[in-house]
């Protein structure tokens, strides 16, 4: 079979519409007789609600209903996929109704004949609150005598944790040198584009719900709402259309997702919610939020002995749907790329009066490779040793299928060669050139410094034992009468292109042309159940179940052919979209097609029709690595940072399509430079979150961006037929540690060996002037 | 936040203070006070138009005053809900007189809540030290009224 | 960000939008681009009633040279200013400080009249008017007044306009002779705005020393403001290194400095400094 388009950069089949404002978002759906909804959320992080009066809302022109939490008492509450051991579950309904626990808690919704009349009404919401003392630091939240936001636990530690494999007090007293650092992930913002919105409408004939949200999970939601409502599942119709990014955000199931439904069950009419950009940023749930301490022990020569962090997780006040997971991924990952024969991660996860934290592209695995990442940094500069010679010093021989890497987490990677894509990257870069270029530069007095980082993720989450909810994923392809191939995916796509990619892997399979592909998903009625996309696992998981069911439908195919040629299906050749018999007699997979949904000649033994469905389950998750190298130059009266080169070799095994990668890998770096330089989500010491809009959460903007040279190594990854990993996340994995270590190095004259991020210019600044003032 | 300074008046402490304390001259001054009673000893309720440029809220607003020690020290209490949001502040005033004149060395905390601590955040600090700056210059007037009288 | 509810009103020519200002009084707010307005009526901080937009009267949108003076209409657009090789030619600060400003969509829009009436603490123009010691032609009920631009930035988001009056011009003499501009700026990473924003005209006389010198800052301080002491001590310099340090160390005396989460007002103040010393470098170097 000539591959046609598997490994092409293939442009984006989505994008004309979506560049023509032609594709539909949940917003963009309209209903007739629809009803829009507001909430009224809380001003306040932590307060007893006295009272809420909605007398006045509810006589207001064009008010149709407000409702309460005593009102939503019957709906379920909001799930949390995630069990820990002896965790404490807060029961999280859908509207606060006796405290607040963080600003934009919803307290009331207002639903009106259109949102103006609905935003009107819900200024006359009355709430009287009662101020609590307010818990917003996640370390100090344990101590007792920190207030307690949900009293009936008795304490803010949701739990406590340890995990990790190898006897780390023992390495520690036999290490060499022990290197200390506070290391601190902050929270950061998702910030889709496309904020959240949900859609409901109910049938009370058909006693059939149908639900358009922006979500990542369909299928999954689909389940949790039911729940929450009460009703059949297969009543509840979930179709998620146009998904305008998630990053993890939507990767969840929200109070007003089901509020919606249950309204429009009430009133009997569609209602609709869409979010605001401030909404956004209060109440869907953020990434990050872990400070930690690490001890290392190494020997003189660098080789890591053993790792512990001992972290404090901030939960937020509740918990959303795999919120007390994340840190369990961090722990997962902290051995990074390197053998390290110890390693303990102990937990502490506490709530504070704070939106939830959740998955945030990455979760858990950029806290993890930030910490591993500055921990060889640190042996570096604490040795006296080169930061390469410390990674190699470290790494794994290369290894495959038959020797996984078994590391003190409890993890087997697949296979890797971390020499491969450091010695491309150090090459690419021209890095000795670099460091020349830096000295000469140092000379001068101008600050100067490099950074690299070799990282290692898990993706295509993941085996069904080793996630809360099925690691599976699921397609069914269909050849139409007419030849057009339909593809069923359960793993729904918010931006990741896999209409385009998929289309590549039938087109070369069937060997027909992409624009007769067309890739279906988001949609409960249509799709068979589906786990969703996140986790890096949309191709490797999802795009394997199509090639698995591609792989069925050929089989079928072929021994229909073999009946219509006259011959054994042993004997047939399938190459460009036609059957061959031995004799050269051929038949296109249009006729054959054809044939199946005729059905006038088909051997006995076969049922009409040309379609098949495979779940895939993996075997193993994969672990796709590379190694990112910035250089940067720090302007010595202002600190501001500008880059000057920005290197990037990813290995995610096998590739689809170069141009999606290229796309993920450039969305990724951005996100991390978000982490790194800008980004930060701030509360003040009331609970307020003082970082609420745009104007001052610094998201990177294009104009910010440097030059990103990127290449890859494609190292197979063993787990599944095409060999991919997964690469969604692999920019915000591998990218900050990199650009942090640039700027420590540039200022590693003053006397830094660390600083904690965002590192903002007014902060370098500082160290300057006092250097220099010091040395006056 | 913080909100810290000194401001000085010509005029004598003792006057000085019985301004501050005086509810009818502390509406004057209190920038955007309409309206301002008596709710208790040393408690007023008030409505309160304060902002920047168009940008203008109406707080109701209740003022307590505590820690009074004639004429050197007071704390003042100001705590007020709007639909964008909620403002509390509270201060302590030390009066110090020189040579007929008196210097008021302010130091407190002010906090905002809701939509303007959202959206706010740059301006904030600007608003409370320009609030501050109008209250103190309107107290000069005032108490110059009173001397001069 | 849904707005409360309010009237619209067109105004067809200048006088049109005075008399409907005049009957709504406090209840009416101009609309120019609305990109400081608009967002804060969906934010609900601001609802007036009625909204008179006076972006659509052609008399007020315009750049012409007259009588040595250039006039600039106050719905020009901040495009329209990028654009004009009338500006290029005569005053090449107006174009430059236009291309900091915002994104494309917003320089579509956006007016230099709605910004300096808006008078941001951190917004580009108001440097640049300072810096040009510009002219502002405001016209209310009783008729016509010309306002000097370092009079017109009062306090916070405070002009001298008042209740009643619309900007309808601002008026800029031609520089004349040997003379150098610039606009820098740090941009703050999340609003655009200014962090420190400087835009210096400087003249230079026979003798190759400075004539005089218009220093604009914004972004430091709650209104922008013009930083004499840099000015002053530039006056009769050789534009040496030596002296350009020494007068930008006094870009922010005297200044009570702004802070938010980026900068603290310590910081924002060194950047003055710094950026004022760069901002002349530049000018100079451009002197011709």
């Amino acid at each position: 079979m000539a591959e046609k388009y598997v490994g092409r950069s293939v442009k984006r089949t989505e994008d004309p519409r979506m560049i023509q404002g032609l594709a539909h978002y949940v917003d963009d759906i309209r209903l007739p007789d629809t009803l829009h909804a507001v909430f009224v959320r809380s001003i306040y992080a932590h307060a007893r609600i006295k009272s809420v009066d909605v007398s006045e809302a509810k006589k207001a022109p064009g008010v149709v209903a407000v409702y309460i939490g005593q009102d939503v008492a019957k709906i379920g509450p909001v799930p949390c996929g995630a069990a820990i051991p002896d965790m404490k579950l807060p029961d999280h309904r859908v509207l606060a109704s006796n405290k607040v626990y963080f600003v934009g808690h919803p307290v009331a919704v207002v639903v009106a004949e259109d949102k103006y009349a609905a935003r009107d009404a819900a200024d006359l919401i009355q709430v009287d609150y009662e101020e609590l003392p307010v818990v917003m630091d996640e370390e100090k939240a344990a101590a007792k005598d920190s207030p307690v936001i949900h009293e009936q636990f008795g304490t803010n530690i949701a739990y406590k944790l340890t995990a990790g494999e190898g006897d780390i007090e023992a390495a520690l007293k036999a290490a060499d040198k022990i290197v200390r650092q506070k290391i601190v992930n902050q929270r950061l913002a998702p910030i889709a584009m496309e904020p959240r919105g949900v859609l409901a409408r109910y049938y009370r004939g058909e006693q059939e719900l149908t639900l358009w949200t922006s979500t990542q999970i369909p299928h999954m939601a689909r389940t949790s709402i039911a729940v929450m409502l009460g009703m059949p599942e297969n009543k509840l119709r979930l179709i998620a259309p146009e998904v305008g990014g998630g990053f993890g955000s939507k990767l969840n199931v929200y109070a007003e997702e089901a509020l919606m439904g249950w309204i429009s069950m009430q009133l009997d009419r569609p209602v609709k919610w869409i979010e605001g950009r401030r909404e956004n940023m209060q109440a869907t749930i953020h990434g990050r939020g872990q400070a930690g301490y690490i001890e290392v022990a190494c020997k003189k020569d660098g080789t890591i002995t053993g790792l512990r962090y001992n972290v404090f997780a901030d939960m937020g006040s509740y918990f959303q749907l795999l919120t007390p997971a994340i840190p369990t991924l961090t722990g997962l990952m902290l051995s990074g790329c390197y053998k390290i024969p110890a390693i303990q991660m102990n937990v502490t996860a506490t709530f504070t009066n704070k939106v939830a934290t959740d998955a945030y592209r990455g979760a858990g695995r950029p806290e993890a490779t930030f910490v591993i990442e500055r921990a060889l940094d640190l042996v570096a500069v604490e040795l006296g040793l080169d930061p390469i010679a410390v990674r190699r010093k470290n790494f794994p021989a290369p290894f495959g299928a038959e020797n996984p890497f078994k590391t003190a987490t409890g993890l087997f990677y697949d296979s890797g060669d971390y020499e491969l894509s450091l010695k491309k990257a150090l090459e690419i870069s021209n890095y000795d050139k670099l460091r020349a270029d830096q000295k000469q530069a140092r000379s001068e007095g101008r600050i100067v410094g490099i950074g690299l980082s070799t990282y290692v993720e898990i993706c295509a989450i993941g085996p069904s034992s080793a996630t809360p909810a099925g690691g599976w994923e699921s397609a069914t392809v269909r050849i139409e009468p007419t030849c057009k191939v339909t593809i069923l995916t359960g793993a729904s796509p918010h931006g990741q292109g896999q209409e385009t990619s998929f289309a590549q892997i039938a087109g070369d399979h069937l060997g027909v042309n992409i624009n007769d592909v067309t890739v279906i998903h988001g949609d409960t009625a249509i799709v068979q159940y589906g786990i969703g996309t996140f986790g890096s696992r949309g191709t490797a998981v999802g795009g394997t179940a199509v090639y698995m069911a591609l792989e069925k439908l050929k089989a079928k195919a072929t021994t229909l052919a073999a009946h219509l040629l006259q011959t054994e299906p042993g004997k047939v050749t399938f190459a460009d979209g036609k059957f061959t018999a031995q004799g050269g007699k051929s038949v296109t997979i249009q006729e054959v097609a054809l044939a199946a949904h005729l059905a006038r000649n088909l051997p006995p033994d076969m049922e009409p029709g040309l379609s098949a469905t495979s779940f895939f389950e993996p075997k193993n998750f994969t672990f796709p690595f590379g190694t990112h190298i910035a250089m940067v130059e720090i302007d010595r009266e202002t600190g501001e940072i500008q880059f000057k080169r920005y290197v990037a070799v990813d290995d995610c095994g096998k590739v689809i399509n170069p141009l999606l990668v290229h796309g993920q890998v450039h969305g990724g770096i951005v996100q991390s430079m978000g982490q790194a330089l800008y980004e930060e989500v701030v509360y003040d010491d009331q609970g307020q979150l003082v970082s609420g809009t745009l104007m001052d959460y610094a998201l990177p903007r294009a104009t910010m961006i440097p030059w990103m040279e990127l290449d890859r190594t494609e190292t197979p990854s063993p787990v599944n037929p095409m060999g991919v990993k997964g690469v969604g996340e692999a920019g915000t994995i591998g990218a900050t540690p990199a650009i942090v270590s640039a700027v420590v190095d540039a200022l590693a004259p003053f006397g830094i060996r660390h600083l904690d991020m965002p590192i903002k210019p007014e902060a370098i600044w500082r160290i300057i002037s006092k250097k220099s003032a010091g040395a006056a | 936040m913080k909100l810290e300074g000194s401001q000085t008046i010509q005029a004598a402490r003792e006057r000085v203070f019985a301004a501050l304390t005086d509810p009818d001259i502390l509406a004057k001054c209190i920038p955007g006070c309409e309206q301002l009673h008596k709710a208790g000893e040393n408690q007023y309720t008030a409505k309160l138009s304060a902002g920047v440029g168009s940008i203008k809220t109406v707080f109701n607003a209740t003022i307590t005053i505590e820690e009074v020690v004639a004429p050197s020290h007071y704390k003042l209490v100001v705590e007020g809900k709007a639909q964008p949001g909620f403002v509390k502040g509270s201060g302590t005033l030390d009066l110090e007189e020189h040579d007929g004149s008196t210097t008021i060395r302010y130091t407190g905390e002010v906090n905002v809540g809701g939509m303007l601590a959202t959206v706010g955040q740059r301006m904030i600090q600007a608003t409370a030290n320009m609030l501050a700056a109008k209250f103190f210059a309107a107290l000069e007037t005032e108490t110059g009224k009173v001397s001069a009288a | 960000m849904i707005p409360a509810q309010f009237d619209y009103i067109a105004a067809k020519s200048l006088d049109e939008a005075l008399s409907l200002l005049a009957r709504h009084k406090d209840d009416a707010k101009l609309l120019a681009g609305g990109h400081s307005l608009i967002p804060a009526m969906k934010l609900r901080l601001m609802q007036p009633g009625v909204l008179i937009d006076i972006s659509r009267i052609k008399e007020l949108s315009y750049i012409r040279e007259e009588g040595g003076q250039l006039r600039i209409g106050a719905m020009t657009t901040h495009y329209q200013i990028e654009s004009s090789d009338l500006l290029h030619r005569v005053c090449p600060l107006l174009p430059e400080t236009a291309t900091h400003l915002g994104d494309v969509q917003v320089r579509n829009r956006g007016t230099i009249g709605g910004s300096l009436v808006h008078a941001d603490p951190a917004a580009d123009w108001p440097a640049a008017i300072l810096a040009l010691d510009a002219e502002l032609v405001v016209k209310g009920p009783k008729g016509e007044r010309v306002i000097a631009s370092a009079d017109f930035f009062v306090d916070l988001l405070t002009t001298a306009i008042q209740p009643g009056e619309i900007l309808r011009e601002i008026r800029i003499a031609v520089p004349k002779g040997k003379f150098g501009q610039a606009y820098v700026k740090f941009r703050h990473p999340a609003s655009g705005f200014a962090v420190a924003g400087i835009a210096v005209s400087l003249v230079k006389d026979g003798a190759g020393k400075c004539q005089s010198a218009g220093i604009g800052i914004t972004g430091i301080a709650p209104k922008a403001y013009r930083a004499k002491g840099v000015e002053s001590a530039l006056k009769g310099s050789a534009f040496d290194d030596k002296s350009l340090h020494a007068a930008a160390s006094h870009a922010a005396d005297g200044v009570e400095a702004n802070a938010d989460l980026f900068a603290s007002g310590e910081y924002r103040k060194h950047l003055a400094v710094i950026y004022t010393r760069r901002a002349i470098e530049e000018a100079a170097a451009r002197i011709r």
